[in-house]
């Protein structure tokens, strides 16, 4: 082998930190780094002991391989220096030996490329505040800031003891009076050194300049100035002298064929009818959702275990005004009670709400049982109703309504702690003379479009409310009440009876004190002949267009309970006429129909024809028009219209059951049937629209029980030629006679 | 006095118009919208004749507007209770004289 020392460490063809030296096959063997056999191209690096070197130094000096970098490896903080097989000799030699350690890791553990990362999800964490990292804003800080640089000096002045509690005496004293009592360290202008303040920090604040001014023009001629318009007019001598202008003819000539074509158009066919609208009537809402039903479904019963149960209730109403939101509707129901039971004192008429449906909210207390009450239109606090026993009551509920009003859901009653029921005693009660001498059977408000005098005439209501009351009874008479103050009326001392001495108790308004036990009739009709049991006075709507008033009828029915006779049908005008001997009379009926034949219950008008009138008899019911009448054969015992399509009606059976009609789609039986709605006998049914999306139908019977079912759509959205074409179904009726 | 001839054919044809089936009443207005002759009563006569008078000014300029040889010759106003119907003349927005039914 021959050796090669190379000196010339100088050559800077390699890089500082290694050193390119050759090694003999003798060192090569000792340090087990042979070439190509311990080293080879692949693995060129060998650790080297340093001790090891540096023994080898020592044994060998200047001959060891090692020598010339005997200084840097002495000088080596590592163990192990990296020798480098140089195959290729890129640095001039066989060999290279690393002389830092930090090449030595560089070469032995080349920086990885980086491997991108692993997208690991991240979990969101609240990041941790780093620790904090000075930039030197501290130093400024701290000088700025103001710290003490001393301890404070604490001073404690006291008096001597013996002089403790006596009172002290403070005053003032110069500095300059004594001389030698203060010690003055005076500022001055010190010559060896003078800084020049080069910064100074001083704040700074804008503030905007604001300047007010106003300005007010004047008003030099004030006057009051206003505008009125009147229509241009011509003058008749100006009309008259255009109307001969031959331009004038020309032009209706020309004219007039268009309008002609116009109008004729109007009368063959309306243009804008849309027939694809007009022919679904259900399919109007589009209310998919969920099945609809098309029966009648129970909504809610009432039954009261103390009031109510086993009693036949005779009448129902729904109080006209008070409603609450459309979920939780709040009507009220008032009932009426006959009792089976003849030992039950009072009778009562109660309110229920849909909130609590089993116990009633209100009580109207009655002198006796009643058979018939109504709510006045026009004030929907007084109620009227009719005794057994032939006297008017009449009851004003202004102070109950906010309780009735406010038992909506959710809200606490906070009143009624002892859970009883109020109590409403009657206001006025009509005089037992002047009554009735037999039960009153139906009591009805005029509406508050007319009024009627003492004779009887119908004339216009000044004041829009309802005052008059009409009852029958079946003493064969009818009277007319007015429950107003009458000016008219002249007591006599005898008649006058004392109001005074009759204690009322203190919750009953005054509202109709001067009628109490005092109440008359305006005046009565007799119909000698013939029995009464109820009567239908919707008819009163009959008006008076311009307000020209012609004759209102009454349409009565009667029937002989006690007699196998007819139920009959009277329409008859209730004027009272002066007949031959001048005393006035009521006038003969004008039309006398039999066609039920036992009692009749129900005469009710139609609400959208006034002509149309459902009569419901034990038998049968019929509907007629005035003048024409037709008859169905079934078993009712009462019926009234539905409030919102005029072809629709429900009858009530002594089964228990409801019929449903509808005179459009079915016009000789009824379209539903519920029967066994109760196991008694129906009493009475009365609609009610609560809302355009909720209709009820309040169905009473007689043991006690109120249903209210809910008319479900397709029973009470009328079509839309219903309303209009409604009378043309009638005569179809009337054409085919049983 | 008795009415002069055309006033008669006027009248007349008032009368035809007038006896059609659902016909409410009948204003023959100016150019300026001053009612000559109704069947009316003149509180409804005025304010037809004022209300009508501008929308028929405006049909007929949007007419115009958008083909100047084209031009208003009937209008019908429909409502949910009843219809107008208005048939100005050809000269109708002219200085002359002219008239409108409506």
């Amino acid at each position: 082998s021959i050796l090669l020392l190379n000196w010339e460490l100088s050559n800077q063809d390699h890089p500082e930190d290694i050193f390119p030296m050759v090694l003999t096959s003798a060192t090569q063997e000792l340090f087990d780094c042979q070439a190509d056999e311990d080293v080879t191209g692949e693995s060129p690096y060998k650790l080297l002991e340093k001790d090891d070197i540096i023994q080898d130094i020592k044994t060998r000096a200047a001959v060891s391989d090692f020598s010339p970098v005997k200084q840097i490896v002495l000088d080596y903080p590592e163990d192990e220096l990296l020798l480098v097989y140089d195959r290729d000799f890129t640095y001039g030699q066989s060999f290279y030996l690393v002389l830092t350690p930090e090449a030595k890791d560089r070469i032995l553990n080349p920086p990885k490329p980086e491997t991108p990362e692993v997208f690991e999800k991240e979990v969101v964490k609240t990041p941790e505040p780093k620790p904090w990292i000075s930039l030197g804003s501290d130093k400024e800080i701290d000088e700025e800031a103001f710290k003490e640089s001393r301890e404070k000096l604490l001073y404690k002045f006291s008096r001597v003891r013996r002089k403790f509690g006596v009172p002290v005496c403070f005053s003032d004293r110069n500095t300059a009076d004594a001389k030698d009592d203060y010690l003055e360290c005076a500022s001055y202008q010190d010559s060896r050194f003078s800084i020049k303040q080069m910064q100074r920090d001083c704040g700074m604040q804008a503030v905007p300049r604001l300047q007010s001014s106003s300005a007010q023009t004047q008003w030099k001629f004030q006057k009051n100035i206003f505008t009125q318009y009147t229509p241009r007019e011509l003058s008749v001598e100006e009309k008259e002298n255009i109307l001969q202008l031959e331009s004038l003819k020309n032009f209706c000539n020309s004219v007039t064929p268009r309008v002609l074509q116009a109008l004729q158009q109007e009368g063959i066919m309306n243009v804008f009818f849309d027939d694809w609208k007009a022919l679904g009537t259900a399919a109007d809402d589009g209310d998919w959702a969920g099945k609809v039903s098309e029966g009648l479904m129970l909504y809610q019963a009432f039954t009261d275990q103390k009031y109510t149960k086993d009693k036949k209730i005779c009448s129902i109403n729904w109080h006209p005004t008070i409603y609450g939101k459309v979920q939780h509707l709040i009507i009220k129901i008032s009932i009426s009670l006959k009792s089976n039971n003849s030992l039950l004192k009072a009778s009562f008429i109660l309110f229920y709400t849909f909130s609590d449906p089993s116990n009633p909210q209100l009580l109207l207390e009655c002198p006796d049982d009643i058979f018939a009450f109504e709510f006045c239109p026009s004030d929907p606090n007084i109620i009227v109703g009719g005794c057994i026993n032939g006297q008017v009551v009449l009851w004003d509920i202004s102070a109950h309504v906010t309780r009735l009003q406010g038992t909506q859901p959710g809200k606490k009653v906070s009143v009624n702690t002892d859970n009883k029921t109020p109590i409403v005693h009657y206001c006025a009660v009509s005089a037992l003379e002047s009554s009735h001498k037999a039960p009153i059977t139906d009591v009805q408000w005029l509406p508050t479009t007319f009024e009627v005098t003492r004779m009887g005439l119908p004339v216009e209501n000044m004041y829009n409310i309802s005052a008059q009351v009409v009852t029958c009874s079946p003493d064969c008479t009818i009277m007319f009440w007015d429950v107003r103050v009458s000016s008219l009326v002249s007591h006599s001392a005898s008649e006058r009876r004392p109001i005074m001495d009759q204690k009322t108790p203190y919750s009953v308004p005054d509202t109709f004190k001067h009628l109490d036990r005092t109440w008359k009739p305006l005046f009565r009709v007799l119909q000698g002949f013939r029995v009464q049991y109820k009567m239908s006075t919707e008819m009163f709507y009959l008006q008076f267009p311009n307000l020209k008033i012609s004759s209102i009828h009454i349409v009565i029915v009667y029937s002989k309970p006690n007699s196998c006779c007819d139920g009959e049908i009277i329409y008859t005008d209730w004027k009272l006429g002066k007949d031959d001997s001048g005393r006035l009379q009521s006038a003969k009926p004008l039309h006398c129909f039999s066609i039920h034949h036992w009692l009749v219950n129900t005469v009710q008008r139609s609400p959208f024809f006034k002509d149309i009138i459902l009569t419901a008899g034990s038998w049968n019911f019929a509907i007629w028009k005035e003048g024409v009448m037709v008859t169905t054969p079934q078993v009712c015992t009462v019926g009234c219209w539905s409030l919102s399509r005029p072809a629709v009606f429900f009858i009530g059976k002594e089964d228990g059951s409801i019929e449903v009609w509808n005179l459009l789609e079915k016009t000789n039986e009824p379209v539903q049937i519920h029967s066994h709605v109760t196991n008694a006998k129906i009493t009475c049914i009365k609609p009610w629209a609560a809302s355009s999306k909720q209709h009820f139908l309040a169905v009473t019977d007689d043991i006690g029980m109120v249903r209210v079912f809910e008319i479900p759509k397709t029973l009470y959205v009328p079509s839309r030629s219903e309303v209009r074409q409604g009378p043309s179904h009638f005569p179809y009726l009337i054409a085919r006679p049983r | 006095m008795p009415p002069f001839p055309s006033q008669a054919e006027v009248e007349e044809t008032l009368k035809r118009i007038q006896s059609q089936n659902g016909v409410q009443g009948i204003i023959i207005v100016n150019t300026e919208g001053i009612p000559i002759k109704t069947t009316l009563d003149n509180a409804s006569t005025v304010q037809y004749a004022g209300l009508i008078h501008q929308l028929v000014m405006k049909a007929r300029s949007t007419v115009r507007d958008i083909d100047p040889q084209n031009d208003l010759t009937f209008l019908r106003v429909r409502s949910k209770k009843n219809e107008i119907m208005i048939a100005p003349d050809k000269d109708a927005f002219s200085n002359k004289t002219s008239f409108l039914l409506y």
